[in-house]
């Protein structure tokens, strides 16, 4: 997929987009609906030209990006270093595996109303549920990588003279990589979900209350244009990060 | 002990006369039986296998397939410990974790999909403190020694099973052990490769003399590089002869070939008289 974009590809993307178009439309004048229930892609569009020249979208923005990218690096970081020692511990897989098991399944969006009460408004809340959302995704991706780590390559590794700690990290980490980009990639998707729910919650700022206020006051066109920047910067995430792992898996 | 084979104790006795701190002794394995346990049952592998393999020779062990060979592999080389019995290297019992003294080829090449051909090679020197540039030559050195120059830059998900087998072989052989493991090293490479590599081998053998233990299921290949054949019966595999080689048995032509690749294949259970039709 590293290959130049080609004519075809590019063509095809556009009639997907055409069609969507297309179909919105076609339902406003199959319905008859009103502006305020569903306005028209002319006046989305028209909407997200003004919000780009807007300074409080770009702040929303920056704000949501912050919460996101600190509670994905947190998230990350820690969900890294568990995952290797459950991976490598057996004893520690079977003391912590059932309570990660357990967590795993309380959604983040269920952590939200709790959030709330314990950090009110404030970015923490939002960093805490993100770095949550997204140290799962990875304690279980890292750890499930290490165990299924070929064990040639351990033995390979103890004849090479590498110690358990070498092993561990320059083996087991390492070979584990593809699993835990991949998981990364997914965390990424999650993390970033994460923070738009919370914001429509209980936040002061960010893309989240920005859409709230504008459904507040029936500003339907603000509502789509917003969740449209909210897919574009996920997608534009998540490309990112599959992006930068697979430049450094290239073999 | 009364139930060691005679050549186990010829080596190991005399060596012990002669030196007295172990190092003479080489690799001997005493009473080893070993059974894998897994969820679904316990599978019985080698009963009560003793032999030793002198400092500096070389020991080719052939047996029915699943027999145990590689498991004795990776006791030698303290990947695991036996079920019973010790493993000795150079008089020390052989303990898991890492020995210094140490080069293995394994049946699975193992080799690290993240690192180019040259790096698989070389990483083994520098875990073990060499310069990096020196890793690099003499990695490079044993590429060539293994026909595969100009690979060195291949990741190993760009070669055949039989090149990737080489590097393995290159991996342990740049280590220049003292204690050399080998399973079914030429097992995937075509017959003329074969004779090539197995001529270099020989040849880089004389340099080191280090001490080997060779798996391969081709007999001709024992008798060539061997100083003995060790033949292992069915699993649970025992230890069903172990044959001397000369020098002069290595002739292809000559009678103590014909002899004594007859009388491996006999402890094999090979019938090898296809002269009726
Ligand atoms: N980790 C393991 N767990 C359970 N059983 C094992 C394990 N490794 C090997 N075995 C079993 O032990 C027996 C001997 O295996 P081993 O690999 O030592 O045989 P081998 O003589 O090297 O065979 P081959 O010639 O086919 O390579 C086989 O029956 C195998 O199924
Ligand atoms: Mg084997």
């Amino acid at each position: 997929m590293t290959g130049r974009l080609s004519v075809s590809h590019v063509a095809l993307a556009l009639l997907g987009v055409a069609i969507v178009i297309a179909v919105w439309q076609g339902t406003i004048a199959w319905y008859g609906l009103a502006r305020i229930v569903l306005p028209t892609p002319f006046e989305v569009a028209s909407t997200l030209a003004h919000l780009f020249a807007s300074r409080s979208f770009w702040h929303d923005v920056l704000v949501s990006l912050r919460e996101f990218l600190l509670g994905y690096a947190i998230g990350g970081v820690l969900g890294v270093l568990v995952g290797t020692i459950l991976g490598e511990r057996p004893t520690a897989r079977m003391t912590v595996g059932p309570v990660i098991e357990a967590l795993r399944f309380i959604v983040p969006f269920a952590w939200i109303p709790l959030t709330v009460l314990w950090f009110g408004t404030s970015l923490t809340g939002k960093v805490v549920l993100v770095a949550y959302a997204v140290f799962f995704v990875m304690v279980v991706t890292t750890a499930r990588s290490i165990v299924t780590v070929d064990p040639t390559l351990t033995r390979v590794g103890t004849m090479l003279g590498m110690g358990p700690a070498g092993i561990a990290l320059k083996v087991h980490l390492r070979a584990a990589a593809p699993g835990i980009a991949s998981g990364a990639k997914a965390a990424a998707a999650l993390g970033w979900i994460a923070v738009v729910a919370a914001e429509y919650i209980g936040a002061s700022a960010g893309l989240g209350v920005m859409i709230t206020n504008a459904s507040m006051s029936l500003a339907t066109a603000t509502v789509i244009a917003g969740m449209i920047v909210i897919g574009i910067i996920g997608a534009t995430v998540s490309w990112l990060v599959g992006r930068t792992t697979a430049a450094w898996l290239n073999y | 002990m009364p139930e060691l084979t005679a050549a186990y104790r010829q080596t190991a006795g005399s060596s012990r006369a002669a030196m007295g701190d172990g190092s003479a002794e080489g690799l001997v394995f005493e009473r080893i039986s070993h059974t894998y346990v897994a969820a679904n049952g316990s599978t019985p592998v080698l009963d009560d296998v003793s032999f030793s393999v002198g400092p500096g020779q070389v020991a080719c062990v052939v047996g029915p397939s699943g027999c145990g060979k590689s498991t004795l592999l990776s006791l030698a080389a303290g990947l695991m410990r036996p079920t019973s019995g010790v493993t000795r290297w150079r008089g020390k019992p052989v303990e898991p974790g890492t020995n210094p003294d140490l080069g293995m080829a394994f049946q699975q090449p193992g080799l690290f999909p993240w690192m180019t051909v040259r790096q698989n090679v070389a990483v083994g020197l520098t875990t073990r403190g060499a310069a990096r540039s020196d890793a690099r030559r003499q990695a490079d050195e044993m590429l060539a020694t293994v026909g595969l120059t100009g690979f060195g830059d291949a990741y190993p998900n760009q070669l055949s099973g039989g090149m990737a087998q080489r590097v393995g072989i290159a991996r342990a052989l740049a280590l220049r052990p003292k204690l050399l493991l080998m399973d079914e090293p030429f097992a995937s490479v075509d017959a003329f490769t074969r004779l090539k590599l197995q001529a270099e081998f020989k040849a880089l053998l004389k340099l080191d003399r280090p001490t080997v233990l060779f798996v391969t299921h081709d007999v001709s290949e024992a008798i060539l590089l061997g100083d003995i054949i060790v033949v292992m019966s069915a699993r649970p595999a025992k230890v069903e002869k172990i044959i001397p080689i000369e020098r002069g048995d290595r002739d292809r032509a000559g009678p103590g070939y014909a002899r004594k690749m007859t009388e491996a294949l006999r402890a094999l259970g090979v019938e090898t008289d296809l002269s009726h039709d």
